[in-house]
């Protein structure tokens, strides 16, 4: 016990430190969930209180009876997932070659994909409307699937280049001997330990595909039935100006599948991350 | 598809679509599924028409053209400026867009709307309100048809005046304005909720100086924002805003003032009068306490001049479907629909002669007086972007927060000289 | 697991070594340096890039070097006018001021990102396991909550007059801000948007270097505390040359993202109040969006690519010197 003492006092600081630090991350998040359930006169009270006084659902009442709301989810889902599928496939891919094999090029090819993570996607948009409208691609949600693939895939390429090279060749080279083709030892051995690695970049993958609004709006332009949800997101705005707790209510709907996908996720992502990127 | 179409309109449109057709019927293809209906897609802004008054005029529109089949896209206010360039520069464009009055300049300066001076008479356009037809026309010819307009008043509340003793009818001029709403604000009562970015209002106060937002000088436009008169202007403004606790840094949409009125502290605001609609729709007790005057000018022989804002509808050039659009514009801007929009929404009608359907509407009664004084911002295709980056906003903010005016004044004109001659 | 053969295995990697001692462990590899394989696994990448991103980047050029405004958008027949976007660009002072802002607004929030990272994993690592989990899941969630309701929140958060901010420095005692404008001063609204980027780009950070981390072996570190090393000292001579080449990642990709902030400006100020809070991407939206004319905002992208280029070279030649040695 004597000694314990002391170790408590001496890890006080320590503590502080997590504490401030767990309340810095978590507060605009608790107050976004906070003013989504305050009536609106207590949003817009000179002196705002901590913890609500009065509790109410109206707001997400708003956000979910907004017309289309099912829509934009299906939309989003779809959007969001068709392009981290893919960027994992492909990155997976390319990733593998980069990491295990030795080619001309290879070089070359691992320069060009960090360059493209400079893209100025903000000032392609006319480009890219310019060659969608020419092909008949406006108004798809598979051009948004393809525009936010290429946005993740350079991201998704270096971080598993990184994880694959962490797993020891030998491991797969001991598959191969009892038996296994290469692809097979791949798959059998590599591609289990990797599973962290996927989820930290597919997660990556999500947070930008889910939030994309600049392309969301321009490329989809006639057929409404093809908007995602940050187009949703600003339909709180009118000619008064923006509903806020209906926003923040939106905002948290909108927040949920990611924070709780990361929450569940959060040991592999962690993990993840560390083994991916200390390759660099 | 031409001949069905034909065979099923009406005969007061036939010539009209042989005319319209002769330009369109290249590009045609997409109205051919739906068995030679018009798939007719109009683009209208988030609120610019209550759901109700859109299902009226739609089932009406519908049945009147069994061969138009009309879908209504509400727009959001936010990226909207992208969403139409993005639309007029589509190959399958909307048909019909409602169009912020000031905006219609540079899209018909690109060439992406069509012309429609050949309809005016049609239309009526001898009566519409200038505020929309003057900014809907582009060297001479009409793009943007007047669709409806709308300009601020003062939206005050009846018990706190009656409580101060003050008689809104008799503030007629500025200064006993002034005096009338120090007296309303005291304690933790504002006399009125100005935000330091209400540029509307700003513009008004300096026209009635006799100033400007910009001049043209030759053949460039140039700010005037540090010129004696909108100074004036501005001093004036500062004065007012002072009266209330109204946040120096935001504009009156961050958040909606009809909201924070709604809270109960607030003597006035400077609003549309459909703000009083969404005020009694957040604080139901404040229903039928609400009253409206018009912006007091500089001396009590006139109102103070404000801002026509509003909407004007255009057709894009790749509209697939122009004849029906047009019939879409003749009925939504003509005087039956209009009556019934401008009662539904508390908007001063498209033209002069209708203004007396709203006269039973207090809100838009007390509007219609000041419509009288409406003025317009520079109808230039370069204003657009003077309003996107809107340095007339930083400005206010400067010059409320003690920074020095006339220095503030002369930084904003140059930004907006800079802005109105870079764009296109 | 990965991370245990991580322990050991920087240590145990050979110096650069002679050629036919390379091809020998390439060769361990299996399918070395033959077949097609290395190509059909990359085509997908390339073809990719190659159409959606090399193709409209060159569509994003040749505007660059157009007269493509909203006219030439809707009817396509733009005429070349050389380099006289880039002139009218490079001889504007405010396009100047815009360039040494950004990177203002990129070496503060890079720094603070860095520093704060790493003291909060270094902090973490040093938790028990249930503090851990907290500092974590917090994180996690700080780093999942979406741009644009992030930045909504601190736009509400800092508001004069409804902001909870403004509120509790006036109720402990400061009273200078009551009802303090913080988006009317061009430094204060600056202030915002870099705590508002620091606090959205921690969390990636440090997680990142906190697992970076749990793979230093602690005997490295014991080690050298029984040579008498202090704390701080450990830290720099043992723990950081470890964990470098994540730092530098880290590093990289944080100067990346911060020279291309854009959502959380956009959504806040609109690089406001005046310019003060307007960097390369914010100027480049304005001028093309805004403004339409589409010729100077893709002119303005590619000197911001070139100028972010520049910063990188000295982290591509590290990289190099990395992959050299493998």
């Amino acid at each position: 016990m004597s000694s314990f003492r002391p170790s408590r006092l001496r890890r006080l600081p320590l503590h502080a430190g997590a504490a401030l630090t767990v309340l810095v991350c978590l507060f605009p998040v608790y107050w976004m969930i906070t003013t989504a359930l305050k009536p609106s006169r207590d949003i817009q009270s000179s002196e705002p209180h901590l913890v609500p006084h009065a509790w109410t659902l109206e707001h997400f009442r708003t956000a979910v009876d907004a017309p289309g709301f099912a829509q934009f989810w299906r939309n989003s889902l779809l959007v969001t997932a068709g392009a981290v599928l893919l960027s994992l496939v492909v990155a997976l891919a390319a990733a593998f070659a980069v990491a295990r094999m030795r080619w001309r090029g290879r070089r070359q090819f691992v320069l060009a994909v960090f360059i493209a993570q400079m893209a100025p996607w903000e000032s392609l948009i006319i480009p890219v409307y310019i060659i969608a409208r020419d092909t008949d691609m406006l108004d798809r949600l598979t051009t948004l699937t393809l525009v936010y693939f290429m946005i993740t895939l350079p991201f998704t390429v270096i971080v598993l280049r990184g994880f694959i090279a962490t797993i020891p060749p030998e491991l797969e080279e001991a598959a191969q001997v009892d038996g296994c083709t290469r692809p097979g030892a791949f798959r059998r051995v590599a591609l289990p330990l990797l599973a962290p690695g996927l989820m930290a970049t597919s997660l990556f993958g999500f947070i930008t595909a889910w939030n994309e609004f600049a392309y969301a709006n321009f490329l989809i332009i006639k057929n409404q039935d093809q908007r995602t949800l940050p187009v949703w997101l600003s339909s709180f705005q009118n000619t008064f100006g923006t509903d806020w707790g209906a926003t923040m209510a939106a905002s948290t709907l909108f927040a949920l599948p990611a924070l709780a996908v990361f929450l569940l996720l959060q040991r592999h992502v962690t993990s993840g991350l560390a083994s991916g990127a200390v390759k660099g | 598809m031409k001949f069905r179409l034909l065979a099923g309109a009406s005969s007061s449109l036939l010539l009209l679509t042989t005319l319209l057709t002769a330009c369109s019927s290249g590009s045609g293809s997409g109205g051919s599924d739906g068995d030679g209906d018009s798939e007719l897609t109009v683009w209208l802004m988030r609120d610019s028409v209550s759901a109700a008054f859109q299902k009226e005029f739609t089932d009406a529109f519908t049945a009147a053209h069994p061969d138009i089949h009309l879908t209504v896209q509400i727009q959001e206010w936010d990226g909207i400026g992208q969403k139409v360039t993005a639309a007029l520069a589509s190959n399958d464009a909307p048909d019909v867009i409602e169009v912020g009055n000031t905006q219609v300049a540079q899209y018909a300066q690109s060439g992406g709307l069509v012309d429609l001076t050949g309809k005016k008479a049609d239309l009526g356009g001898g009566t519409w309100l200038k505020g929309l037809a003057e900014p809907g026309a582009w060297e001479g010819k009409q793009y943007g048809i007047p669709y409806y307009a709308a300009n601020r008043v003062v939206v005050y509340r009846k018990d706190l005046f009656q409580r101060a003793g003050v008689d809104p009818a008799a503030i007629r001029t500025r200064q006993q304005w002034i005096t009338a709403t120090r007296k309303l604000n005291t304690g933790d009562q504002q006399g009125i909720y100005l935000t330091g970015q209400t540029w509307y209002a700003l513009a008004g106060f300096i026209w009635d100086e006799g100033g400007d937002l910009a001049v043209r000088d030759g053949g460039t436009w140039k700010g005037a924002l540090d010129t004696p008169e909108a100074l004036a202007g501005m001093r004036f403004y500062k004065e007012l805003q002072a009266l209330g606790k109204g946040p120096k840094d935001a504009d009156e949409a961050n958040p909606p003032q009809a909201e924070v009125m709604a809270g109960g502290k607030v003597a006035q605001i400077i609003s549309v009068p459909g703000g009083a609609n969404v005020i009694a729709q957040h604080n139901p007790r404040l229903k039928g306490k609400l009253g409206f005057f018009p912006v007091p000018g500089k001396t009590a022989d006139k109102p103070g001049a404000v801002f026509t804002g509003g909407s004007d509808l255009v057709v894009p050039a790749a509209s697939r479907h122009q004849d029906a659009a047009y019939t879409f514009i003749k009925e939504l801007t003509g005087d039956t629909w209009q009556k019934k929009l401008a009662l539904a929404m508390s908007y001063v009608p498209n033209k002069t002669s209708l203004a007396s359907a709203v006269a039973s509407d207090p809100g838009a009664a007390t509007m219609a007086v000041g419509a009288a004084e409406g003025r317009a911002t520079p109808n230039t295709p370069g204003w657009a972007a003077v309003e996107a980056e809107n340095p007339i906003k930083d400005y206010m903010t400067a010059a409320l927060t003690g920074r020095d005016m006339r220095q503030a004044a002369a930084k904003a004109s140059a930004e907006i000289t800079r802005a109105m001659n870079t764009a296109s | 697991m990965p991370t245990t053969e991580e322990r050991t295995r920087p240590r145990s990697r050979p110096a650069p070594a002679p050629a036919p001692a390379s091809r020998r462990r390439d060769g361990g590899r299996a399918h070395g340096r033959s077949g097609p394989w290395p190509y059909l696994l990359v085509a997908p990448t390339v073809l990719g890039m190659a159409y959606l991103l090399l193709y409209p980047l060159a569509r994003a050029v040749l505007i660059s070097f157009q007269d493509f405004r909203l006219r030439q958008l809707i009817s396509g027949d733009a005429h070349f006018v050389g380099l006289a976007n880039y002139r009218a660009l490079l001889t504007d002072p405010r396009f100047w001021t815009v360039v040494r802002r950004t990177f203002l607004f990129m070496a503060v929030n890079v720094v603070l990102i860095m520093v704060i990272a790493l003291l909060v994993a270094l902090m973490t690592e040093r938790l028990g396991r249930v503090w851990r989990g907290l500092v974590l899941s917090s994180l996690v969630l700080a780093w999942a909550m979406p741009v644009v309701a992030a930045t909504t929140v601190f736009q509400w958060l800092f508001h004069s007059e409804f902001g909870i901010v403004n509120w509790t420095l006036t109720s402990l005692g400061a009273h200078s801000f009551e009802r303090y404008p913080w988006f009317a001063h061009g430094t204060a609204a600056f202030v915002i948007l870099v705590v508002l980027v620091v606090w959205q780009s921690v969390p990636f950070a440090a997680i990142t270097l906190y697992s970076a981390l749990t793979t230093v072996p602690a005997e490295l570190q014991e080690s050298a505390r029984l040579d008498g090393a202090g704390a701080f000292r450990i830290l720099r001579s043992v723990t950081l040359p470890l964990i470098r080449p994540i730092v530098m990642l880290v590093l990289c990709l944080e100067v990346i993202w911060t020279f291309k902030a854009f959502v959380q400006i956009w959504v806040m100020t609109k690089g406001g109040p005046g310019d003060a809070t307007t960097i390369l991407p914010v100027y480049a939206v304005q001028t093309a969006l805004s403004q339409q004319r589409y010729d100077l905002g893709s002119a303005a992208s590619m000197i911001t690519v070139v100028l972010m280029s520049g910063v990188l070279v000295l982290y591509f030649r590290q990289m190099f010197r990395q992959e050299d040695e493998r």
